[in-house]
């Protein structure tokens, strides 16, 4: 017997107002259809996923407490809150035409608002087993609103603790920004560095015309956790995404991220900064829909692995006919730091439209010995010459995520993580 | 007493490539001596092969302050007290002035001394806005000789090469450079000043200067050597 049957979805659905509970007994149904993806599925091409759901139970309610974010502590005047075990836990908070609040209440109490962010940006449950889990079993997790102009009085930091052990977890993050409206937020994913669960993040973002929405996510679960997590964003006319990853932690963290430049002269900025090690398995799924004319994007990610660490980064640029006048760019530079580790970069352009600006760039490749030698001839040993270029490898990306009050912190933990790397002789 | 730099019979060799065949050079503690050479003649190449660039094949002895730093790792002959100017300065992308100097403090014989000579040379040397900028990553010519020039001056070295300091800079950065170089004279430290033409040499007072054909020095002597070459070019020498 499954631990994910009816009865689990039915209770977790206990506050759905009608249209979510068509939509989670639908998704129930495809997850009880759906098998565990293969290598065969393009998509998971370079992921084995050697488990089952029912290596896990759902969670049973919020149990973990990891004690104040850390991260939050960089941020000037956050709005804290916190998902626990994929439930919201904590006051919601009303501004001005600004909310934040658990996603299971608002589903109830401002359900059309919810409805409108989630037709615009929801993610298919007919995805993929997890995608149908997490809309058949989640719920909760935190809906942030602003509306049609309003400019949040603060930044909302995200503190998402993933699972008890043995707990699959399926947390929410609803992002909308209405007409001219501008959000920030930060998510910090983490758990105990010995927890064993299983994550099942999801983020819906809406933009709308002349919005703009910046959005950090840390991903620095313990190794022992898989985080499967997936992002939607659609973009309305003249509106702007910014978006930042931080890949630290987990065995298998991957996060499937579909971007839609909808409106005419909409953008998006993607970067991302990653760092394997151990047998961990970072693989980064994004794509970019131009739709709209005159739409612009730009990915840029750096990431380094040592020991038997594995990172996977398949970036696709899709223009559409009627993207006309659309620059896209995406850059991905990989640094292979011990001979166990490896980094597949695979940048796809699919181009219809015959008026657009496209580039890509794509390296995977050990550290540098000439700057090694310049470094080193200025009295450096070679640890420190590796550890500096490695610290400036990174600094390209820092420099350009949405929230640059993060880039101290995240510096901090990569440099950590290969300084602990080198102490034990793996690079 | 021993010298800054001391180089005896060098040799060195790219697989089949013989590039050094045996080179002698002597630059005595307080003298600034010019090395001049055609273009091919193996300047950098010693260059390299004294900082310790394990792609070269070397023989022979190499006396910094006394101390042999031939068979020693690239980062302990720096800490020996020899230092490279490049002539083609590495770019070091992420990593600014400022990271590179407190590394440089951090290792130095004596830390504080060392952040005193930072603070000097990046006054005397006008550093203040390059030293958040990359190392070498989108600087003019001059700017990275300059930064050449401070670095050299953090590190407090006993013998300094500096390779083709000149290259690629107008007359007026070339004085600049000359200057530079004149200013580092002391009794601690012996500077060889390598150069292809003879026309920073005119801003300077070189001590000695040695000429290298082919990989071997074939001529050591007077500043009039210079004057030699410059009117009569290297057919003179060889
Ligand atoms: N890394 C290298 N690979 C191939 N040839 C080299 C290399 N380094 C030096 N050489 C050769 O050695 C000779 C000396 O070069 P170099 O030391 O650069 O001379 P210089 O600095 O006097 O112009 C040249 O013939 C050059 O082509
Ligand atoms: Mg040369």
């Amino acid at each position: 017997m499954s631990h994910f049957d009816q009865a689990v979805s039915t209770t977790a659905g206990v506050n759905d107002p009608a249209w979510r509970s068509t939509a989670r007994s639908t998704a129930f149904g495809m997850f009880s259809d759906d098998a565990m993806p293969t290598q065969d599925d393009e998509i998971w091409r370079y992921v084995d996923l050697d488990f089952v759901m029912d290596d896990y139970r759902p969670s049973a309610g919020a149990t973990v407490d990891l004690g104040d974010d850390p991260l939050a502590a960089h941020i000037p005047n956050p709005t804290v809150v916190r998902v626990v075990d994929g439930l919201f836990v904590g006051e919601d908070s009303f501004a001005e035409g600004f909310t934040v609040m658990s996603l299971d209440r608002a589903a109830a109490e401002r359900s059309d608002m919810v409805e409108v962010a989630l037709d615009r940006s929801g993610i298919s449950a007919d995805g993929d087993i997890f995608k149908a889990a997490s809309a058949a079993f989640g719920g909760d997790g935190v809906f942030v609103h602003a509306a049609r102009g309003i400019v949040a009085p603060s930044v909302v930091a995200i503190d998402i603790q993933a699972g008890s052990n043995g707990t699959a977890s399926f947390p929410h993050v609803v992002i909308a920004a209405e007409e001219h409206a501008d959000v920030s937020v930060v998510v910090h994913l983490r758990s105990h560095v010995d927890t064993e669960a299983l994550i099942v993040p999801q983020f819906s973002i809406a933009v709308g015309d002349g919005a703009r929405i910046s959005l950090s996510l840390v991903q620095n679960v313990g190794y022992g956790v898989r985080s499967i997590g997936s992002l939607h964003a659609e973009i309305g006319s003249d509106a702007l995404f910014r978006f930042g990853e931080i890949g630290l932690g987990g065995r298998l963290a991957r996060l499937h991220l579909d971007v839609g430049l909808e409106g005419r002269g909409s953008a998006a900025n993607v970067v991302g900064a990653y760092f394997g090690e151990q047998d961990q398995i970072l693989d980064y799924r994004y794509f970019m829909r131009h739709v709209g004319t005159n739409t612009r994007s730009d990915m840029f990610l750096k990431g380094a692995v040592e020991d038997d660490a594995r990172s996977v980064f398949t970036g696709m640029i899709r223009i559409e006919e009627s993207g006309q006048k659309t620059e896209a760019y995406q850059t991905n530079r990989n640094l292979i730091l011990s001979d166990g580790a490896s980094a597949q970069s695979v940048p796809n352009l699919e181009i219809l439209a015959n008026d657009v600006k496209c580039g890509h760039g794509s390296t995977v490749g050990p550290l540098d010995l000439e700057q090694k030698y310049y470094l080193m001839s200025r009295g450096l040993s070679p640890d420190s010459a590796d550890r500096l270029q490695v610290r400036g490898f990174f600094e390209e990306a820092l420099g350009k995520l949405p929230h640059p009050e993060l880039a101290t912190p995240v510096r901090e933990w990569i440099n950590r993580k290969y300084e602990t790397a080198q102490a034990e002789g793996r690079v | 007493m021993s010298n800054a730099l001391e180089i005896t019979n060098l040799k060195a060799r790219l697989g089949d490539l013989e590039i050094l065949k045996g080179i002698n050079i002597t630059v005595p503690f307080g003298e600034v001596h010019a090395l001049m050479g055609p273009n091919g003649s193996g300047k950098s190449t010693l260059t390299h092969v004294l900082m310790g660039n394990d792609a070269y094949e070397a023989s022979g002895s190499a006396l910094v302050g006394g101390i042999e730093v031939m068979g020693l790792p690239v980062f302990e002959r720096a800490r020996s007290g020899l230092f490279e100017a490049f002539q083609y300065p590495t770019e070091v992308p992420g990593v600014s002035l400022d990271d590179l100097t407190v590394e440089m403090i951090d290792v130095a014989d004596d830390p504080s001394a060392a952040r005193t000579r930072a603070e000097d040379a990046s006054q005397f040397l006008g550093m203040d806005r390059f030293m958040d900028r990359a190392i070498n990553t989108s600087l003019s010519g001059g700017e990275k000789k300059r930064s050449e020039m401070f670095q050299l001056a953090v590190a407090g070295p006993k013998a300094a090469i500096l390779d083709e300091i000149d290259s690629g800079l107008d007359v007026d950065a070339v004085r600049e450079v000359a200057t530079m170089v004149e200013s580092l004279r002391s009794p601690s430290l012996g500077v060889l000043v390598i150069t292809h033409y003879s026309r920073i040499l005119r801003y300077m007072n070189p001590d000695r200067v040695h000429v290298m054909v082919d990989g071997r020095v074939v001529e050591s002597g007077g500043p009039e050597i210079a004057e030699r070459l410059e009117s009569e070019g290297y057919a003179a020498v060889r």
